[in-house]
């Protein structure tokens, strides 16, 4: 077969964040990469940053004192919201990766149940768990 | 070693983590919450606490233990964002040789502080 | 909304590579009819107003996968969808995405099956021969037909790399068609190919690059689930990489039964040799 010219139709990183009309567990997917990869720069900012323990109390408090602003008090309740995300969707995916909470395989009956629909109930509670974690946090930071 | 381990040490470095850094956030973060449970000593990120942390041997292996594992879980997540961009075969081993570094760099660093913290 | 008469807006995408810079939308009416689906839309451009529009299509009652396609932001088969389902007047359809488009709606399917046929889609035995040249058949229950039934009815139509976030940026990902298959073989008490198949799917773009985003088996028009095999292959291939798992039973092979009298089974009315031996018979219903 002779080689025809073809143009290439990949939706690219759009196709990560764009999930359209899909279930909400395609934006799970998109925002456990992003909070992911905040926290993993995170930690090696933080690092750094409280490396500076070494060099006696006045550096300390001045470079805490940089974090009292308000801009990096909202930062700091972020990077907590992405942690708790994180960890609570990702106990959900490690649970579910490994084939729980799933469902077993059946007969494909119109109208089809995915996998999917019968882990809902478990991902609500997760859900139900994080904006819980979330708001308590929240409180902790106006407080 | 396969794919297969390295994705379940990733499972398992997250499941401890979720415990870890769960036990880090409140300690740092929640001190309201810890005083009302009676625990809160306030002011987790004063020097004096930091110190204080600092030169005690549990606190020390906790950070040190928490920090590779961190590395691990971050650096092959994001090892994994970057090669499901489709990279040839050579940069996709370039990557994961940087990662490997960056990790390792960052473990020396983040030890050689907690270390002299707590010996100093 | 629907009545007779009333107009539908096909805005579809058109390309030829040996001729246009890059795709556009063209629009075009056609009238409602009760049970139009969209491929009978497109049949009526085709054979009414343009001649030139290309898709691919054959048996028109989901079988075939042929007529898959990105209509109003969702992968569908053209032949599946009820313009009424979709509960617009406006269609705009679109080839599928994460594939290269050979000309307006179609697709080229190459890599689709070249990686189907990576994860070796069939029964492996270690006693090769019996499966070229059977002499005894293998004994299955029907639990173990269930547990790998469902990935069986995969029709290789595509639509899943379409939903599949991953699919987007990583063209050397298996994906959820390919891995859904593996599973199927894998499930499947025949099968000892897991230890040959590992080697296809355990690496930087095989199984691990599924985070369950479950668009694949949102997309399937068949049921099949792909999102539920890839999670199973999953613990499947992580319990053989612990060393774990080894204790699966596979079925056991037994020969026919013999010396017993095969039934007798009457021939259905509508078959030639039934006809045959009724007039033989001289049954003359006429």
């Amino acid at each position: 077969m002779a080689e025809g010219r073809k143009r290439e139709n990949y939706l690219g990183i759009k196709g990560w964040v764009r999930a359209g009309r899909y279930g909400l567990e395609r934006y799970l997917y998109f925002l456990q990469r992003l909070t992911g990869f905040g926290l993993i720069i995170y930690l090696l900012i933080h690092l750094y940053e409280t490396s500076f323990r070494l060099r006696g109390e006045v550096t300390w408090e001045g470079v805490m004192g940089l974090f009292d602003q308000p801009v990096f008090a909202v930062l700091e309740y972020v990077v907590m919201a992405a942690f708790i995300f994180h960890a609570l969707n990702g106990l959900r995916l490690v649970i579910e990766e490994l084939g729980f909470a799933l469902g077993k395989p059946r007969r494909p009956v119109y109208p089809y149940e995915t996998s999917l629909q019968r882990q809902r109930p478990f991902m609500w509670a997760i859900g139900v768990l994080i904006i819980v974690f979330l708001v308590v946090s929240l409180y902790d930071f106006l407080v | 070693m396969r794919e297969a381990h390295f994705w379940l040490l990733q499972l398992v470095t997250g499941l401890v983590l979720i415990v870890l850094l769960g036990l880090h956030m409140i300690v740092i973060h929640l001190e309201t919450i810890l005083g009302f449970l009676g625990l809160g000593a306030g002011g987790a990120v004063a020097y004096a606490s930091v110190m204080e942390r600092a030169a005690s041997s549990p606190w020390t292996w906790f950070y040190i233990i928490f920090l590779a594992l961190a590395l691990y879980h971050g650096l092959y997540g994001l090892r994994t964002i970057i090669l499901e961009l489709t990279l040839s075969r050579t940069a996709s081993t370039v990557v994961t040789v940087l990662l490997v570094i960056v990790g390792i760099a960052a473990f020396s660093f983040g030890t050689y502080v907690t270390w002299q913290a707590y010996a100093g | 909304m629907f009545t007779e008469e009333q107009i539908i807006t096909f805005k579809v995408q058109r390309f030829d590579p040996e001729r246009d810079q890059g795709p556009y939308l063209k629009e075009y009416h056609v009238p409602y009819t009760q049970g139009l689906t969209v491929l009978d839309g497109l049949y009526y451009i085709k054979e009414k107003l343009d001649g030139s529009l290309a898709f691919r299509a054959s048996c028109r009652m989901a079988v075939c996968g042929s007529c898959g396609m990105f209509i109003n932001g969702k992968p569908h088969l053209a032949c599946h969808t009820q313009i009424t389902e979709l509960e617009s007047t406006v269609l705009e359809i679109r080839p599928l995405p994460n594939y290269s488009v050979i000309k307006d709606l179609v697709c080229d399917f190459t890599p689709l099956f070249a990686k189907h046929k990576a994860i070796k889609p069939y029964i492996i035995r270690r006693e090769a021969g019996e499966i070229d040249n059977p002499t005894r058949e293998f004994l299955q229950s029907p639990a173990e037909l269930e547990s790998y039934l469902q990935f069986s009815y995969c029709m290789k139509c595509g639509l899943c790399l379409a939903a599949c976030p991953t699919a987007a940026t990583d063209r050397n990902f298996l994906g959820p068609q390919a891995l859904g298959q593996a599973y199927r073989y894998c499930a499947d008490s025949r099968d000892d190919g897991l230890a040959e198949r590992v080697k296809e799917i355990d690496h930087a773009h095989g199984v691990w690059r599924c985070h369950l985003a479950g668009a694949c088996s949102e997309a399937c028009p068949k049921g099949v689930d792909p999102a539920l095999g890839i999670q199973l292959l999953k613990r499947q291939v992580v319990l053989r990489a612990v060393g774990l798992g080894k204790g699966r039973k596979l079925a056991a092979v037994v020969p026919p039964p013999s010396g017993q009298a095969k039934p007798r089974v009457e021939a259905p009315p509508f078959t030639v040799p039934r006809a045959k031996a009724e007039i033989a018979a001289g049954d003359s219903r006429s």
